[in-house]
């Protein structure tokens, strides 16, 4: 599904989200489908954030995954990441949560400005 | 940047040994609390305190490397739910930079990492005396903006399930989604609202439980319906019973259920996601 990339190297990944395979959607046109899953990591992690006016969320949508990149201001990685990543973790769990409302899969990246 | 992960009697010590092995003072360090002393949580060096330490990069952006794959592939413990509650200062003499503190539930990771430098773990601002009811208006108040965004009609009922501890229950229509297979979303759900409960107060938060479609109560009767089937094995058997690992809410109903009944008691074996509770014959 989503062949090529890794897991972390969101910085690889600019805007323009070019995959050879499948349907492309960029950040503009993704439509409903990442909706929801955005709306709910930028309020998760808006709330665990310090500075949640750095908070930002992107995403971009291939076929019936949805890649959500949250970028928090660097001293809130701490917080939102967690001990063993465990706050990460459930980040992702709950987002995932809001993708099966909508039928898709989710994958959370969490970066630093 | 090098990680060095180093052990000592307590975690000031461990810290110690870390800072020395650096070569560098606390403030210039990343320090990553891995193990708390004697909790023996982690499982790995029980009775030891277990500290990661780097030199802290220059630059505000020090945890580029610990990409979301690794993190991920780390396997959640019991160790981590719970937070801050179990961490013990003991500041020693010979460290003027930490200063004596006798305030047992909130322990700062770097105290002396002032200015941008913040603690690695999630601890909070130091805020102290803040009530149950107070934190669980915050944890209330976060589980009705998700539910919100989430698009869901549900409420919230703040429930005082004793004095030391408050349940959050979320009921409404359709919430399956927010329980998830045996619970994990629950679980993650709970996590979240402690954390920010946490950052806000920085306390201890396993005095709060999340439940949702009154999945949490459930589970508790029904692991209490099971066990009590086994407690009466053990009582005519006289022989001591292995449950399989469970997690650590369970274990603790099972713990609860047993220790209430005459002539059983109960233990714990095994290490972070495999422990699992033994139900023995007392005496």
């Amino acid at each position: 599904m989503t062949e090529g990339y890794e897991a972390g190297d969101i910085n690889l990944v600019d805007d323009e989200v070019r995959y050879d395979d499948d349907e492309v959607v960029t950040d503009d046109a993704n439509g409903s489908l990442a909706e929801l899953p955005v709306r709910v990591a930028t309020y998760l992690a808006t709330s665990l954030a310090d500075a949640p006016d750095e908070v930002e969320v992107t995403s971009s949508v291939q076929g019936a995954t949805v890649k959500v990149s949250v970028t928090v201001a660097p001293s809130d990685m701490g917080r939102v990441i967690g001990r063993r990543g465990r706050t990460a973790q459930a980040l992702r769990t709950v987002v995932g949560a809001a993708g099966a409302k909508v039928g898709a899969t989710t994958n959370v990246d969490i970066v630093d400005v | 940047m090098e990680w060095v992960e180093v052990t000592g009697k307590t975690v000031d010590e461990a810290k110690e040994s870390a800072l020395e092995q650096l070569g560098v003072v606390e403030a210039d360090a990343e320090i990553l609390i891995v193990a708390e002393p004697k909790a023996g949580l982690f499982g790995r060096v029980r009775g030891e305190a277990r500290v990661r330490a780097r030199v802290r990069p220059a630059g505000p952006r020090p945890k580029r490397n610990r990409s979301s794959r690794d993190r991920s592939e780390r396997p959640a413990d019991e160790a981590s739910s719970e937070p801050a509650a179990q961490r013990e200062p003991k500041p020693q003499a010979q460290k003027a930079a930490k200063p004596k503190n006798d305030r047992p539930k909130a322990e700062p990771k770097s105290p002396r990492a002032g200015g941008s430098n913040r603690p690695v773990q999630e601890d909070g601002e130091m805020a102290e005396g803040m009530t149950l009811e107070e934190q669980a208006e915050v944890g209330n108040k976060f589980l009705m903006g998700l539910v919100e965004a989430f698009g869901y009609e549900a409420t919230v009922e703040i429930r005082n399930l004793d004095d030391e501890t408050v349940e959050l229950a979320v009921n409404g229509e359709e919430l399956g989604l927010l329980v998830g297979p045996r619970g994990s979303t629950l679980a993650a759900l709970q996590d979240l609202t402690r954390t920010v409960v946490q950052s806000n107060f920085s306390a201890r938060t396993d005095r709060i439980l999340v439940d949702v479609a009154q999945y949490r109560e459930r589970r508790v009767a029904a692991l209490q319906r099971w066990v009590a089937g086994i407690a009466e094995e053990v009582k005519a058997s006289g022989e001591e019973r292995a449950l399989e690992p469970m997690s650590p809410a369970d274990r603790k109903v099972i713990h609860d259920a047993i220790n209430d009944i005459e002539g059983l008691a109960t233990r714990s074996e095994g290490e972070d996601a495999r422990r699992y509770v033994v139900i023995e014959p007392a005496n």
